[in-house]
């Protein structure tokens, strides 16, 4: 029975206890490919730090367990050979039942029996001696080495090469760890030193301090935004023309401006100062969870008798520590299958001409808070009949529609709950059909995506693509019609403007002469259905962008800049869109979409419209727009949209409309005037145009027949119907006419 | 011992009797209230009906402004916007209700939790709502009668209010979008 005050200590001895496990595993792994003596010292010493801290919480169990394991090892000092298998597997095992007691003594449930283990390390301790006996004599139960220079321990640890691995691992470890073993204390006592700042702080504390620093930066925008209202207010004033009697009062204006301004920008360098120390609270680098697949890799291996070598790219990028929680499973997944599925066994690869150790790569990359994770083998890739047979047999898909699926579409149906190509051999590993349905899953709930493709006998890679909510990404701004849209930098090459003699305009397509490559021009907002496609004007600002090995010319309206933004995904509703890769808050605290490059690029196979007749619905009511739509599209319309008068000349200068809607009351140029304009222009003059009005009076009525309208709405009478009658009857008035 | 008031009282007797049934009838209206159960609910119009969605369901009544339109988006959604450190989306609720007739643009957003997990959404409203009461036994008897997302709920005098079940709204916006 531990001391209560002990008892408390647990949790965080679990955890320390957790990081030195996953160092040894990686030691022993290694040293059982090759003998490094660093290493070997560093996996005595952890043997050793792991009996210590034991025995100082009256763990005297685990103790003499990680005792047992030091004899087993430490004979094995300076022998210049790697690390006999029989002893990795004793002590990777001893190590995983290590943890297990540790894990039950808090649970307080049953614990497990440690005879075999005891049994497992003497055995392999004798057959060590009988390969070595006199140097077996000469460094039993001695540890590896003795050091007083804590400075000199993190020099050959290995700790210099690796400044942010220590320093996370500090952040994990916390005050609560208890002192080192009492008889050999040297070396931890150290380290316990240096642990005693830190404290240990509950996950939702920090998530709470985290909402706590969003608010804040919310009322720092709403303060810049007080002082913009002050500043109408002063400009109001100054427009009154009482410029005497309203000194006082505007100059007090101006200085109260002046000062929210000034702590708007120190509001905003307490948020970014806050924002930074969180986000090194709350990141650990990604390897802390890859690490440990290595021994899942090995374990594998042994069971399946496959050889295959796991690598790591990128191991050191930081992320949110809950996102790396929740990645965890996914990771574990894909890896083990992998070796499972993917990997082939040794003497087919061979008789393939590859080599027999399969590769399985970890790529981890992150792109502004954009984060990539690729896990790719070298294997057999997905085996397409194998799929097929899979969906038939489970009647997931009706066969005709599977005989018509590309290899994508197969692929995606290694997704679907209860899939399996395994159904009948279920391993230990896999063949339950759960796995790749969880992943996707889980990625989902990260508000991310996964993505696979596959070679066959070439191998399989799956990407994993998930938003990482601390950190920024360069954004270019760009404005298209009324629209800003922002477009993630990296897929920028250049931008610059249009010119007549490098556009070469063909009758479906436009292309850019850029560096001696012919370059696709698309327009952003026809692609985005806010306009119909038009050929660049002299001097348009065009983006030319590369994505996934393609590249395009972008024409906007207007490079706004670029900036560094926190792009956060869109809500459920609007995630599906493929067009977007999600939002930022600009600084004023409206939000800019960010389109994926990727979408942008892959552009030329889809169609930007879908009905046949088009409709310019005009309102500056967001919401009248929604709803207008809503009614014409359901009718088959293609429908753009203008939220002011001047809005919708420019749309009518580029496109042609089968009837144009328009709200009365606008500010600058009313419905009235915009009906004038368009009927002063010849091409428009056929052109069917409906008046609304939140009133339903006569006097408009009249004067909208005067302008030249053909119908009249109030927005009462706005209902689907009413709305779709009055526009097929205007069109039918106008082709009577014709 | 009787203690004398300082200061002769200046209030008549009748006058108090008056003061005292006020106060009688004070205190009873709660109790009459809590006699007749009641779900508080928001009520706004909605062209020329009168809607109402559960009070507990409202989180804030926010002015229609800061609002991203999101081309390609379904056309019952009005764009998307930022509210506590989320981002929500703003839905038009007379497109999601099949398209009606509105008598005033909308210059409110009603920022509501439709119980599908603690994720909040924003519906464009003409006017900030009242708060009403309906009587439940009104709204259980319209629930019963409802099959759809709206239950109409009549009131003494005739006066009709279609109370919104959010979830079914937005679970048939779903079920269409998957169906699409």
């Amino acid at each position: 029975m531990l001391d209560p005050m002990m008892e408390q200590l647990l949790p965080g001895f679990i955890d320390e206890c957790k990081e030195i496990v996953e160092r040894l595993t990686e030691h022993l792994i290694e040293l059982e490919k090759a003998h490094d003596q660093p290493r070997f010292d560093d996996l005595a010493r952890g043997l050793h730090t792991l009996k210590g801290s034991a025995a100082t919480l009256g763990l005297g169990e685990v103790s003499d367990l990680a005792h047992k394991m030091e004899d087993a090892v430490l004979p094995l000092r300076g022998r210049n050979a790697a690390l006999p298998g029989a002893i990795t597997d004793a002590l990777l095992k001893t190590l995983d039942i290590f943890m297990e007691h540790l894990r039950a003594t808090t649970a307080k449930s049953g614990l497990p029996d440690l005879a075999p283990s005891y049994k497992l390390l003497e055995s392999v301790r004798h057959a060590v001696q009988a390969v070595d006996p006199g140097k077996a004599a000469a460094n039993n139960g001695k540890p590896a080495r003795e050091k007083k220079d804590k400075g000199k321990e993190n020099e050959e640890d290995g700790d210099k090469e690796k400044p942010k691995e220590k320093k996370s691992a500090k952040r994990e470890t916390r005050a609560a760890a208890p002192q080192p073993a009492a008889p050999e204390p040297a070396e931890e006592e150290t380290g316990a030193a240096e642990e005693a700042g830190s404290w240990r702080v509950r996950t939702r504390e920090v998530i709470a301090l985290l909402h706590e620093v969003e608010r804040l930066r919310e009322v720092r925008l709403r303060l810049e935004e007080r002082r913009r209202e002050m500043e109408r207010a002063s400009s109001h004033l100054a427009r009154l023309g009482m410029l005497a009697e309203t000194a006082e009062v505007r100059a007090l204006l101006m200085g109260v401006q002046r000062a929210i301004g000034a702590d708007g920008e120190e509001a905003g360098d307490i948020v970014a100062s806050m924002e930074d120390e969180l986000k090194a609270i709350c990141t650990l680098p990604v390897r802390t969870v890859l690490e440990p697949l290595r021994r899942s890799v090995r374990d594998l291996c042994k069971q399946s008798g496959k050889q295959a070598r796991l690598s790591i790219v990128g191991g050191e990028v930081s992320l949110d520590r809950r996102v790396l929680e929740s990645l965890r499973g996914p990771l574990v997944h894909l890896v083990r299958n992998a070796v499972d599925h993917g990997l082939e066994q040794p003497d087919i690869r061979e008789a393939r001409g590859k080599h027999r150790e399969g590769i399985i790569v970890v790529r981890v990359e992150q792109q502004g808070n954009m984060l990539f994770i690729e896990v790719s083998d070298d294997g057999n890739g997905l085996d397409l009949a194998l799929i097929k047979q899979a969906a038939r047999d489970l009647s997931i898909v009706p066969g005709a529609e599977l005989d018509a699926m590309t290899p994508a579409q197969l692929h995606q149906l290694i997704f679907r709950n209860g899939f399996s190509t395994r159904r009948g051999n279920v391993t230990s590993v896999s063949g339950r059909g759960v796995g790749m349905d969880v992943v996707r899953n889980q990625m989902q709930s990260l508000q991310g995506h996964i993505e696979v493709q596959s070679t066959p006998g070439q191998g399989t890679r799956f990407t994993l693509t998930l938003p990482a909510e601390l950190g920024s990404s360069p954004v270019l701004v760009v404005r298209c019609g009324e629209h800003e849209l922002g477009i993630p930098m990296p897929a920028v090459e250049t931008s610059l403007l249009a010119r007549p003699a490098e556009l070469r305009v063909m009758r479906t397509r436009v292309q850019l002469a850029h560096r001696e490559q012919l370059i696709t021009v698309q327009d952003l907002g026809a692609l985005l259905a806010l306009r119909q496609p038009e050929v660049p004007h002299d001097g348009q600002p065009l983006l030319v962008l590369q994505s996934q090995g393609r590249r395009i010319a972008l024409a906007v309206d207007e490079v706004i800049g670029d900036r560094e933004l926190v792009i956060r995904p869109l809500p459920p509703e609007v995630r599906d869109l493929s067009a977007y890769q999600g939002a930022a808050t600009l600084a004023r605290g409206e939000l800019v979409l960010i389109v994926r490059p990727d979408w942008l690029s892959g552009f030329e196979k889809r169609d930007v419209l879908t009905g046949t007749r088009r409709a310019l619905v005009v309102d500056d009511s967001l919401t009248a727009r929604a709803l207008h739509r809503t009614a014409l599209e359901a009718a088959g319309y293609s429908v753009h949209t203008a939220s002011s008068g001047k809005q919708a000349l420019e749309q009518l200068r580029h496109s042609s409309y089968d009837v144009m809607v328009s709200d009365i009351g606008m500010d600058e140029m009313d419905g009235f005037e915009l009906t004038l304009e368009a009927r002063r222009r010849s091409e428009f003059d056929a052109m069917p145009i409906i008046l609304v009005s939140a009133r339903d009076s006569d006097a408009d009525r009249q004067r909208g027949a005067a302008s030249g309208a053909d119908g009249f709405l109030s927005k009462k009478d706005c209902a689907s119907g009413r709305l779709l009658a009055e526009v097929q009857a205007v069109i039918s008035r106008r082709q009577g006419a014709a | 011992m009787k203690i004398e008031p300082r200061f002769p009282d200046p209030i008549t007797q009748e006058e108090r009797e008056l003061l005292e049934r006020r106060a009688s009838r004070l205190r009873e209206k709660p109790r009459a209230q809590e006699e007749e159960s009641v779900l508080w609910a928001a009520e706004f119009p909605v062209g020329e009906d009168s809607y109402a969605l559960p009070l507990e369901a409202l989180r804030a009544a926010v002015p229609l402004k800061m609002v991203t339109p999101v081309p390609l988006s379904p056309p019952h959604v009005i764009g998307i916007l930022r509210f506590q450190g989320q981002i929500l989306t703003a839905m038009s609720l007379s497109s999601l209700l099949g398209g009606r007739g509105w008598r005033e643009d909308p210059a409110v957003l009603l920022v509501v939790d439709p119980g599908l997990g603690g994720r909040l959404l924003a519906l464009d409203c003409e006017r900030i709502p009242k708060p009403v009461p309906l009587p439940h036994a009104l709204v259980e008897e319209a629930r019963a009668r409802s099959t759809g997302a709206v239950a109409e709920v009549t009131l003494p005098g005739l006066h009709q209010v279609n109370l919104l079940e959010l979830r079914r709204l937005m679970d048939r916006r779903t079920s269409e979008k998957r169906d699409a």
